[in-house]
Parts: C-alpha cells; sequence; structure tokens
C-alpha cells in the first residue's frame, strides 16, 4: 500500500501491490508513459480507487485466511457493545483494539456502509433471503451456498490451494428490518454481519445498511491479518451493496468480463 | 475482430482483438455502421484523464445494427438499426428514472475510481476510460451494449445513418445544454466552441426558441458551418481584443442571457493567462485550461444562467466572485441522451434538425488513426471523422 500516493512527476508503480493481481491494474504498467504521469494531482487522488480495487481480487483475502488457518487460532466472540464509537456515531469504517492476552492487542475490524435503492423494505429483505442473491453478491470475494433454513456457508477461495470456510448461521431475524449472522464453530476468521433495511423518505425507495465484523485472533498473526485485511475489508460492503442494488433494480450486475482489448489475449477487464 | 485501441499516449493503432459476447442478460451485440470522434477523446488521448490502459478499445458515439441478443431483451429484435446514447443507463433506479440519465447508478463496474474526485459514482461509457467502467469502445466492428431495451433507440426508415449517428453524443449534448438555458423568447444565447457538440448547442438553442445565438470559436471554417448550417451570429475570439466587450456591445451592454461552455478542459486561449497555464502544464502542475469557461462567467448577464458541457477535471482560478456576485445559475451534466433521443429524432424525420454536416471526413477502421489525427490537430477542415468499421 506504500505505493498509493505518488510524488508529482513519479511513475506508477512498476510492480503490482502485494495480493493484488497483474491483470486488473487499470493503470498501465507496460514499461511506457501512461496517462497518469501527465497529472500526478489527479493520480494520487485515484490511486486510493484503483487498490481498492486490486485489493478486491479473490484469493487475497485468501491469503489472509491462510495466515489466520496457519496459527490455528479460535474464535473468541465479537460484542457489538464493545463498539461506542459505532453506537454513537454510526461509524462507517473502524478499527478497535483490543487487549488480547498480556501482551498481544488486536484490531476488531467494523465495517458499515449503507446505499439506497429503490423497492421496500419488505420486498429488498426478501430478496436478500433468496438463496441465489448472497452467492451473487458477495461473488466478488467468496461462494455462499445455503445449506439450510437460517444457514449459510462461506468459501473464501484461498491461494496456497487451501479454501477458507465457516458457518455462519443467522441469529436474528426481524421481517421488512434485519437480518443478522454470526460464524459458529471454529474458524480462522470469525466474523459476524447484519444487514438492515429502513424506509427512505420520498421516493427514493430504502436505505440499506450492510455491517461486517470481523475479530481476528490476537497474537502477532493476529496483527499481521488484520494489515493483510486492510484494503479488503474496506471495500467489502461497500461492493456487496452496490451489487445487492444493482441486482434488485436492474437485473444484473455491471461487469466487463469478458471485455474486449489489445491485450492478455484479446479480453480484459 | 479488428478495433481501434489506446494504445498510450497520442498513440492510437488499430489492433485485432476478442469479439465481444453477450454477458448480461440484458445485452445486445451490435455490429457498428459508423462510429466517430469526439471532442471528449482527446482528454485521454492526451494524457489530461487518467485510468486509460494500453490495449483498450476505444470510441463512444456510434449507431449499428443488432446481431446478437441476450436472453432477457424483449423489445429489440435482431436486425434493428439502433442509435446508442454514450452513456449506459439501466432505466430503473432512481436517477433514470428522474431523466439524469449519466447518473445512472448501476452501470459502472469501476464506479469506486471516480470516488476520490468527484465523491460519487457515475454511469459507465463505452470506451472512455476505467474510472468510467472500463467498456471497450465502438471504434471497432462488434460492440457488446448493455440494457438494450434501455440504451438502443430504433431509427426509423428515411433517417440516414450519419443523421443517426450524432444522435448518440453530440446532438443530445448541445440539446441538453440549451435546455439548461431555459430560453425565453428574444433571449440572446452565447456558444463557445463551434465543435461538433457546440454547433449542436447553438442549433438547439434556436429549437427551443433562443432569438439570437452566438458561436465563439476561432477556426474560420467552424465559424462558417455555425453561421451557414445554423444561422448564428459567429465571432472569432482572435480576432478580437475582448470577447466580454464584444459581447455586451452585441447585447445592449448586458451580455447574454445564457452562455455555454462546449469547450472544456483543452480550451485554447491568448495573452499570460494561457502562457502561465501552458508553462503549468510543461511543469506536471497542471489543472484544466479554462479560458472558455472563465470568459462565459465573465461575459454573462447578470442573473444569468451558465451552461457547461465542456469536460472538467480541476480547474483553478475559476472566478467563483463573479459567478456568486452576479448571482449566475449554474447548470451542468454529462449527457443524457436516453432523456433526449426520442425527441431529437422526431425532429429529424420532421426536418427540423440534419446534423449530418458534422462528418466532414469518413475512414475506413484501419486508417482510424489517420481520422484522430485530422480530428485532433483540426486540420483539413475536420469536425467529426467518422468511420466505418464494416
Ligand atoms: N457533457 C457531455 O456529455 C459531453 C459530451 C460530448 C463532449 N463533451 C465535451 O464538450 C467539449 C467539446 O466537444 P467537441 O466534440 O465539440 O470538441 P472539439 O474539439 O471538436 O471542439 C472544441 C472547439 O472549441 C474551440 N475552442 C478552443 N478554445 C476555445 C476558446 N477559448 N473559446 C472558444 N472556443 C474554443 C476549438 O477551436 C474547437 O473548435 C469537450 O470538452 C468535450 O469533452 C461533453
Ligand atoms: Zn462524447
Ligand atoms: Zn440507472
Amino acid at each position: 500500500m506504500r505505493d498509493t500516493i505518488q510524488q508529482p512527476g513519479a511513475r506508477s508503480p512498476a510492480v503490482p501491490p502485494r495480493g493484488g493481481s497483474q491483470r486488473r491494474s487499470p493503470f498501465g504498467r507496460d514499461g511506457q508513459r501512461t496517462s497518469e504521469e501527465r497529472l500526478p494531482q489527479l493520480v494520487s487522488a485515484l490511486a486510493g480507487g484503483a487498490l481498492l480495487t486490486l485489493g478486491l481480487q479473490r484469493g487475497r483475502l485468501g491469503g489472509v485466511a491462510m495466515a489466520l488457518a496457519g496459527g490455528g487460532l479460535l474464535f473468541r466472540g465479537t460484542r457489538t457493545e464493545q463498539e461506542p464509537y459505532v453506537r454513537r456515531h454510526g461509524v462507517v469504517v473502524r478499527k478497535f483494539r483490543r487487549q488480547r492476552g498480556r501482551d498481544a492487542t488486536v484490531e476488531l475490524t467494523v465495517l458499515q456502509r449503507s446505499i439506497t435503492i429503490q423497492g421496500t423494505p419488505e420486498a429488498l429483505h426478501r430478496r436478500w433471503l433468496d438463496a441465489e442473491t448472497l452467492s451473487q453478491v458477495m461473488g466478488h470475494f467468496a461462494d455462499v451456498t445455503s445449506p439450510g433454513e437460517g444457514l449459510q456457508h462461506w468459501r473464501v477461495p484461498g491461494v496456497l490451494g487451501k479454501d477458507l470456510e465457516w458457518d455462519a448461521q443467522v441469529v436474528e431475524e426481524r421481517p421488512g428490518e434485519l437480518l443478522r449472522w454470526q460464524s459458529v464453530g471454529d474458524t480462522a476468521l470469525p466474523n459476524e454481519g447484519w444487514v438492515r433495511f429502513r424506509p427512505a423518505p420520498r421516493d427514493w425507495g430504502t436505505e440499506v445498511t450492510l455491517r461486517f465484523v470481523f475479530d481476528p485472533p490476537g497474537g502477532i498473526l493476529g496483527e499481521k491479518a488484520v494489515q493483510l485485511l486492510g484494503a479488503v475489508p474496506a471495500a467489502l460492503a461497500r461492493m456487496a451493496l452496490k451489487r445487492f442494488k444493482s441486482l434488485v433494480e436492474s437485473g444484473e450486475i455491471p461487469t466487463t468480463r469478458p471485455n474486449p482489448a489489445a491485450r492478455e489475449g484479446g479480453y480484459a477487464s | 475482430m479488428r478495433a481501434l485501441c489506446w494504445n498510450g499516449i497520442n498513440d492510437l493503432g488499430v489492433e485485432t482483438v476478442g469479439d465481444p459476447r453477450i454477458v448480461n442478460p440484458h445485452d445486445v451485440i451490435l455490429q457498428v455502421r459508423m462510429s466517430t470522434t469526439c471532442g471528449s477523446d482527446l482528454h485521454f488521448i492526451d494524457g489530461d484523464i487518467p485510468t486509460m490502459r494500453k490495449g483498450d478499445v476505444i470510441g463512444h458515439e456510434f449507431m449499428g445494427t443488432v446481431v446478437e441478443k441476450g436472453p432477457a431483451v424483449k423489445k429489440v429484435q435482431v436486425g434493428d438499426r439502433v442509435v446508442v446514447p454514450s452513456f449506459i443507463c439501466c432505466g430503473s433506479c432512481w436517477y433514470c428514472q428522474h431523466d439524469l440519465w449519466s447518473l445512472c447508478d448501476n452501470t459502472n463496474p469501476q464506479g469506486e475510481l471516480q470516488e476520490p474526485l468527484f465523491g460519487a459514482q457515475t454511469a459507465g461509457i463505452y470506451g472512455y476510460t476505467h474510472a468510467f467502467g472500463g467498456y471497450a469502445g465502438a471504434h471497432a466492428q462488434f460492440v457488446r451494449v448493455p440494457h438494450a431495451d434501455n440504451d438502443c433507440f430504433r431509427v426509423p426508415e428515411g433517417v440516414t445513418d450519419e443523421q443517426a449517428l450524432f444522435l448518440s453524443d453530440a446532438v443530445p449534448t448541445g440539446y441538453m445544454g440549451a435546455e439548461f438555458c431555459d430560453i425565453q423568447p428574444g433571449q440572446t444565447v452565447a456558444v463557445w466552441g463551434c465543435g461538433g457538440v457546440g454547433l449542436m448547442a447553438q442549433k438547439a438553442a434556436f429549437l427551443l426558441g433562443a432569438e439570437r445565438v452566438i458561436g465563439i470559436d476561432r477556426l474560420p471554417e467552424r465559424l462558417k458551418l455555425a453561421r451557414e448550417k445554423v444561422g448564428a451570429e459567429t465571432l472569432s475570439y482572435e480576432e478580437v481584443d475582448s470577447v466580454q466587450d464584444v459581447l455586451k456591445e452585441l447585447t445592449g451592454g448586458r451580455g447574454p442571457d445564457a452562455c455555454i461552455d462546449a469547450v472544456g478542459m483543452e480550451a485554447h486561449g491568448t495573452g499570460v493567462g494561457y502562457a502561465y497555464e501552458r508553462a503549468k502544464q510543461a511543469l506536471h502542475l497542471q489543472t484544466d485550461r479554462g479560458q472558455a469557461l472563465r470568459q462565459a462567467i465573465l461575459a454573462c448577464r447578470k442573473g444569468g444562467i451558465l451552461s457547461v458541457l465542456g469536460v472538467y477535471g480541476f480547474m483553478d482560478a475559476f472566478p467563483m466572485g463573479a459567478l456568486m456576485n452576479k448571482g449566475l445559475t449554474v447548470r451542468a451534466a454529462q449527457q443524457h441522451g436516453q432523456k433526449y433521443l426520442p425527441r431529437l429524432l422526431e425532429h429529424v424525420v420532421k426536418g427540423e434538425l440534419d446534423p449530418s454536416f458534422l462528418a466532414t471526413h469518413r475512414f475506413s477502421l484501419e486508417d482510424a488513426p489517420k481520422g484522430y489525427e485530422l480530428f485532433k490537430k483540426k486540420q483539413d477542415g475536420c469536425v467529426r471523422a467518422v468511420f466505418l468499421p464494416n
């Protein structure tokens, strides 16, 4: 991530940021001048966004997962009451340091995003519960299946040949209002989340809020994992909501894959 | 297929790329009959706006024949001859529902690239940077058109390909800019820029009831088109000491009731200000050159309307004081083509509008780089270079 801010006149990063894929960078890296070099102010502003995109590669979270899984660490529980800042300000993205054992602190990663979608809270809630919806909406980082009523199975494809998986269970449901789930059992990446539906003013439809809380285990490994997790979760909630919105409103999720281009064998997104 | 690609700054080439495929259920594939250059392309060709990648297929102003359709496409049929607005729009989000099409929420898969700059995301465009979606463009034999039922407009018989072509971008942009001016009988509208967009803004100002329209540019052949094809009065900014003074004199000392900027960030200028901005550009301290926009703000009458069609990123020395103290109303947008297409087609059918005079040059796709060269350098009287990819 150290390449995020470029000095005026600096070249675009020649090496993709760690965990990012070469394929999806919107920045030219073919050893020739790119338009960004001409307008450094724009570059640094845009790079933040670009790296978010890069960070969303499947497998990135998988890398985190591997780091965590290697430690064989266990879920220690997450309580929303421990998020006073979130409570008070309805904060969007925030990390909380917390003590884990005598000399270990980790950060609890809370991310929350809201979006406004055409449709009633009830209709959107029903759509969220639709078996296909979650897998499509989370498709940018995880495969989600529903093995049974109120159950979800999440699988984040790994990079080292191993996937990160967990089961989640719906723990609270208020039709047209709220759905909350929690990972259950032993998992390397304990987490919970909820989605909330509230009527928006006038003809705007419904305000949908999605929250994820990742609660990595303590110790140096946990610290590392959180660092790695960095870019992904910040965009995760927003991307998921954006995909949900497009699916509900327009009947499809926008994509450019496969997209004709004169690179990578004729197609590139 | 063959396609015109961006290979780097001021480096366009015709390459062999994969054929587009139906990806989403509302897609169609169009065989492109005609496509054309736009002043907006110059921004990324020159490297003034970022997020292009080597090998991107460019082009966003086009029309063609539907050759394949996705399972959810209902209205559009294979074989239809259609014109497609340059912005990709879903038709169902709040913005589309309120005729603010270029602000569509659901068609930019890389919209997060825009957030740091705009604080929001716009619709996607064909062949126009990754920040605007990264969709393959239309200077190609085929192009994928998402949300076809919403974005394809059937071209009526009797309307030629060339007449329909410019309804994709230049005409609706100009029309929107004139509509922004809220023109009342007896009013005067001044338009900076006599390119495709400016000429169409002038034409639309007349269609919407302006009494006088004044076109401003420096290229004699374009000023001539404004006079002869549109009926505007013209003003060459290189031949007068002060555009502002002349406009005031032409309007009894008041200034035009509305001013339209159809120039944008590549404004050319004269004098000290221009030299300063060129120097900044050379030192990589560039912000947009804004001579036309600044002039429009100063020339506009008190309480008038400033309509901004030219494309901008950042600009310094923006005369906020003039804007504020004169109580101007600013209206700006990327074009909401889907709003205007039906009425524009009607104008063409009725013979009230014929934008085909913009097509000053025609090329095969293989010669498209030559076409862009002419268009960029405004050589040989080129207003729009039209490509015939098939
Ligand atoms: N809002 C939209 O949706 C939309 C759509 C298309 C194009 N555009 C923008 O509109 C602008 C014009 O597009 P175009 O295709 O007509 O471009 P163009 O390059 O063909 O025309 C621009 C014209 O402006 C003239 N010009 C330059 N500096 C001037 C000045 N200081 N005063 C007066 N005239 C000046 C040039 O001589 C030229 O004739 C561009 O910025 C383009 O990006 C916006
Ligand atoms: Zn354009
Ligand atoms: Zn829309």
